[in-house]
């Protein structure tokens, strides 16, 4: 029976939280186009993760060897593809990670095989495998077709389906010799650097206020740094605040940065692209202050100011100090 | 006929935006206009990348564009905050332009590249207290002692003075000299020299970043290489000066006009009063529509007199024309502008205030509305 | 060192407002600025910074219209020594599979040590572009880096992984690089540059000059084919509070102060 794969991702001895949102996706799927759902898995010392994998696949191809412990595009490109040219999947998931964006793309030019990158839904209408992916920084969706094809590669983004346990399903560990034979070394993975700890850590944190581009200019962060003061919570950030270094990196917010779960998250002139999604959706209370409606923000927010935030923090950051004072 | 900015200019242009964007803060803008200082650290940026010696010749490490280029930064300036705009745009103020015109390659190479460079910042010393719109006599005096010569007098209104490195002062070197103007002379005296004394002038209503002093000068002594052109042609020179210069203040008017129309233009569309946003209404939508009228008006004539000058075929009668219309353009667009905020207009925080009260200053220097209406007239009455 | 870096002139959107046109197909653009990518804005910016270091020539490479060449002199002006502009009218509604193709023709022809690209666009946010080149190119490639240093015939860079984590990777030259925010700071266009590059010519090339066929190239070359756009769904219903600045910060501090969070 035809396979639909799903590439295992693992990091530092941990499988990756996407690999099972890609596995639930991928029963049904599999379900859908009577296929056998097999989880791939490349590394050194695999065994674990083959047998926790299991549980979420018919099939488990584990290929062991100790060149694939840490992740080279180059190494894993060579091992997939003599794997995807003898099996023929019909369709391999991979996260649109670090991990994915490094290699589906020239995997998928050596085999020609179509990509669809970042997708955030797809389907099998009848042949034709479509998918949904987000443009213009989430603020529009395109549906597009994929090109008929024998297999096909889609990179999903992560956090985008629910992982459900369900009944573990005692997939078959099979092991297959590593094709690999010699070192690569033109392309070497060195070692891992970790950032820096933070003088506050944000995760812990009850409120957060995070900050975007829209606050325009760095005279705007001591506004911003009284609000969080006078709510007692911490100011957190969007990617471009860290770029631009108004910010310490352990302030992002963000799939780059820390994923968070405050009781409060203030979004104050963030768009809310995918990548800053996906570090504070689940917070308890989100409210949001942007002056585009249209700001994909709003979509996971749980209160909306549709306004200029100049005209809104001052008068916020007395308010919350009044009803302090009234408190206490 | 073609009306259209060259590729090149459009991308000058657009640099300018860009970095004026990120630089002239709002912040920044509300607090330079209170402390009244000179943003000698934008300026600095702003001439490293070339933005203030557009009109210098690239021997001189300027740019080697004409006063039309310089018009398209000087209104993209403008247009982010008219006080910044002016300061910055005006740190390298007419001596540089005169010693182009008229000084000896000495002067052009002391002088010209430390000024490109933004090492340093320059003044025109022409207005006395008793002297504006009239210069044809003044009351400072440069009297001819050995080789050189002993000034004396006062200065008011300068731009840049208590900053400014190098000043080139209009003197009256001989006042028996009939009519009165062909006997003055132009000079140029450096920060330091003994004598030469500046205060600072506070409280203006606008430019408040665009310092402005007072220059006193007792027995300052310079020598015959501080002479700049010929013995008695000042007068002349600084009129001619102004038929450049002039075109400037016009653009700052027009990027002051477009900066104030450009956020009341946003403040009426987000602005909802009886159930929908002002701009629904005909009574802000119309006055939105002659305010965008009136500037591109002022900009099509400003931008013609700057060709003109740039063709070499100066037209003076041109220059005052732009000056006067645009200056009052800025002035009436940003009337209107804080009018379309309402009370909101009328605070800092919302800023089209400042950029009236920096408008104003168009119709007043380098030549009063006034003295631009006598300069058309003059050439009406030759020409028709 | 000779460096490419390829360049893509996209509308700025996200304080714009997008409408999708008529054919349901696209967004309307008339109304929008178009400017360099912000990802290839940092690449240009690191392949000025490489060569201003270590010798060389960089040159900037789009797909694209006619349009595109305000961001090329742009680059030009930043200092970038050539562009290189690849348009033909079967070019267009390529993806990022036949935007690679394009690119490869024009490259293979060049000398280069290194070729940058940004690490996604932010229109179509293929992140595709750079590895599929490298692939056909057939060089080696590192994804969203955010440090580059080389010692002789290698590079050296570091890989920005999920949540803040890097990973070092050495990789022989010639290589492809993509670029994520922060690794440098952009510089302003100044006047001087905009000089300089008025005497750097853009060079056009089209489907023959880069011998290709139209079917491999835009929407027959390519692997996605649009079907429609739309609005997305959203996940939680918001309640967009309304009223005056007064109002609605009285309204956050009610719900703060229900929730204990005050
Ligand atoms: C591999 C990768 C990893 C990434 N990782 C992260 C990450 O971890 N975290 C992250 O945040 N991003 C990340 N990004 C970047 C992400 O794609 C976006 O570019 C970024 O999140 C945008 O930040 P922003 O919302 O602050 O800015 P913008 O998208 O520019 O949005 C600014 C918003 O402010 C609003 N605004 C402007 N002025 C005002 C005003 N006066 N009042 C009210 N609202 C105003 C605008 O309407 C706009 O919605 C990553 C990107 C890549 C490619
Ligand atoms: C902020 C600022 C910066 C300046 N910078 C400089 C500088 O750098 N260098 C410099 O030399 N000067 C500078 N000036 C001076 C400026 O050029 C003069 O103020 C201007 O020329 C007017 O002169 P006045 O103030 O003496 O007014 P007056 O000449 O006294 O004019 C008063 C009024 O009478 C009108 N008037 C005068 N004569 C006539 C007439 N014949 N017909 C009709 N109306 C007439 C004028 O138009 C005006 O309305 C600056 C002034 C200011 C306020």
């Amino acid at each position: 029976m035809t396979e639909l794969f799903v590439l295992a991702e693992h990091r530092q001895g941990e499988i990756r939280d996407v690999t099972f949102e890609l596995l639930t996706k991928g029963k049904e799927l599999a379900k859908k186009t009577s296929t056998d759902l097999t989880a791939i898995v490349l590394g050194h010392n695999a065994g674990n993760h083959a047998k926790r994998l299991a549980d979420h696949a018919k099939r488990v191809l584990v290929i062991e060897d100790p060149r694939l412990e840490n992740f080279n595009s180059e190494a894993y490109q060579m091992v997939l593809s003599q794997l995807i040219s003898q099996r023929k999947p019909s369709l391999t998931l991979m996260g649109h990670t670090a991990f994915g964006v490094d290699l589906a793309p020239s995997l998928a030019t050596e085999l020609n095989l179509p990509l669809a990158t970042d997708c955030v839904d797809l389907d099998f209408e009848g042949e034709t495998l479509t998918v949904i992916r987000q443009v213009y920084g989430g603020k529009v969706n395109v549906k597009a077709r994929v090109r008929k094809s024998e297999g096909y590669i889609v990179t999903i983004r992560p956090a985008t389906f629910e992982t459900e346990e369900g009944t573990p399903l005692g997939g078959k560990i099979v092991t297959i010799e590593s094709p690999l034979s010699e070192d690569i070394e033109y392309k070497r993975f060195i070692e891992y650097v970790q950032p820096p700890a933070g003088e506050v850590d944000i995760t812990a944190a009850d409120s957060l206020i995070g900050i975007g581009r829209g606050i325009k200019d760095a005279d705007n962060m001591p506004m911003m740094e009284e609000l969080a003061a006078t709510l007692g919570g911490v100011l957190v950030c969007s990617r471009p605040i860290v770029d631009k270094e108004w910010l310490p990196a352990d302030r992002q917010v963000g799939t780059s940065g820390k994923t968070v779960k405050p009781k409060l998250y203030i979004a104050v002139g963030i768009s809310g692209a995918f990548q800053h999604l996906t570090g504070m959706k689940n917070s308890d209370l989100i409210i949001a202050i942007n002056k585009d409606p249209k700001a994909p923000i709003f979509r996971v927010a749980d209160y909306g100011v549709v306004e200029d935030l100049f005209k809104i923090v001052p008068s916020l950051k007395s308010k919350i100090s009044e009803a302090r004072e009234a408190h206490t | 006929m073609d009306f259209d900015l060259t590729e090149e200019q459009k991308d000058i242009k657009k640099a300018a935006r860009e970095f004026c964007e990120k630089e002239l803060t709002p912040e920044l803008a509300i607090e330079f206009d209170k402390k009244e200082e000179f943003p000698i650290e934008l300026y600095r940026k702003a001439a490293k990348l070339g933005f203030t010696s557009m009109r210098f010749p690239e021997e001189y490490d300027g740019q080697g564009y004409g006063i039309l280029e310089d018009c398209l930064v000087t209104e993209e300036m403008c247009r982010v905050d008219p006080g910044l705009g002016v300061a910055i745009m005006s740190g390298t103020f007419a001596l540089p332009d005169l010693v182009l015109t008229h000084g000896t390659e000495e002067q052009k190479e002391k002088y010209i590249p430390p000024l490109s460079r933004g090492e340093k910042v320059s003044a025109g010393a022409f207005t006395e207290p008793e002297h504006g719109s009239d210069l044809s006599l003044m009351d400072t005096t440069a009297i001819k002692k050995g080789d050189g010569w002993v000034i004396n007098g006062d200065k008011q209104f300068i731009t840049n003075a208590p900053v400014a490195d190098s000043f080139c002062v209009l003197c009256q070197t001989s006042p028996d000299a009939k009519p009165t103007y062909r006997g003055e002379s132009l000079f140029t005296v450096d920060k330091g020299t003994d004598g030469l004394d500046v205060t600072k002038l506070k409280d203006k209503m606008g430019i408040r970043s665009a310092i402005t002093g007072a220059v006193s000068l007792s027995d300052v002594a310079v020598t015959k290489d501080n002479l700049l052109g010929e013995l008695n042609k000042g007068f002349y020179y600084v009129l001619e000066f102004f038929d450049g210069s002039r075109i400037a203040v016009a653009a700052q008017a027009v990027g002051m006009a477009q900066g104030a129309f450009e956020r009341a233009f946003r403040y009426a569309k987000e602005r909802k009063q009886f159930g929908s946003p002002i701009i629904q209404f005909q009574g802000i939508s119309f006055k939105l529509a002659d305010m965008a009228t009136k500037i591109q008006t002022a900009r099509l004539l400003t931008h013609k007199a700057a060709w003109m000058f740039d063709q070499g075929k100066v037209d003076p009668m041109l220059t005052a024309m732009a000056k006067a219309y645009a200056s009052r353009v800025a002035m009436e667009v940003t009337d209107e502008a804080i009018q379309v905020y309402g009370g909101y207009g009328y605070l800092a925080d919302y800023h089209v205030e400042r950029f009236h009260r920096c408008a104003k200053i168009t119709e007043i220097y380098e030549g009063t509305t006034e003295m631009q209406k006598l300069t058309i007239m003059r050439y009406l009455l030759k020409r028709m | 060192m000779e460096i490419i870096v390829c360049i893509k002139h996209v509308p700025e959107t996200a304080e714009a407002d997008i409408t999708i046109d008529e054919s349901g197909k696209r967004i309307e653009v008339e109304d929008l600025v178009f400017d360099i990518n912000e990802w290839d804005d940092y690449a240009l910016e690191e392949a000025v910074q490489l060569k201003e270091k270590l010798g060389g020539s960089v040159t900037a490479m789009t797909v694209g219209s006619e349009e595109g060449d305000s961001t090329l002199r742009k680059c030009l002006a930043r200092g970038a020594d050539r562009a290189i502009r690849l348009t033909d009218k079967a070019f267009e509604g390529s993806d990022g599979y036949a935007t690679a193709k394009i690119l490869h023709r024009a490259i293979k022809e060049l000398p280069y040590d290194l070729i940058l690209t940004g690490a996604q666009a932010g229109d179509d946010g293929y992140a595709q572009v750079g590895v599929t080149l490298a692939e056909l190119l057939g060089v080696p490639h590192a994804t969203m880096v955010k440090k580059v240093e080389f010692s002789g015939d290698q590079a050296r860079v570091n890989r920005e992984l999920e949540g803040g984590l890097e990973a070092v990777i050495e990789m022989k030259l010639p290589a492809l690089i993509t670029i994520q925010t922060g690794i440098n700071e952009p510089r302003y266009v100044s006047i001087m540059g905009i000089r300089k590059a008025k005497s750097k010519e853009i060079k056009v090339l089209g489907l023959k000059e880069l011998g290709l066929k139209e079917d491999e190239v835009g929407k027959a070359g390519s692997w996605m084919t649009v079907e429609r756009m739309f609005v997305p769904p959203v996940e939680k219903e918001v309640e967009i509070l309304e009223g005056t600045s007064d109002e609605v910060t009285t309204k956050i501090t009610d719900i703060l102060r229900a929730k204990g969070l005050i």
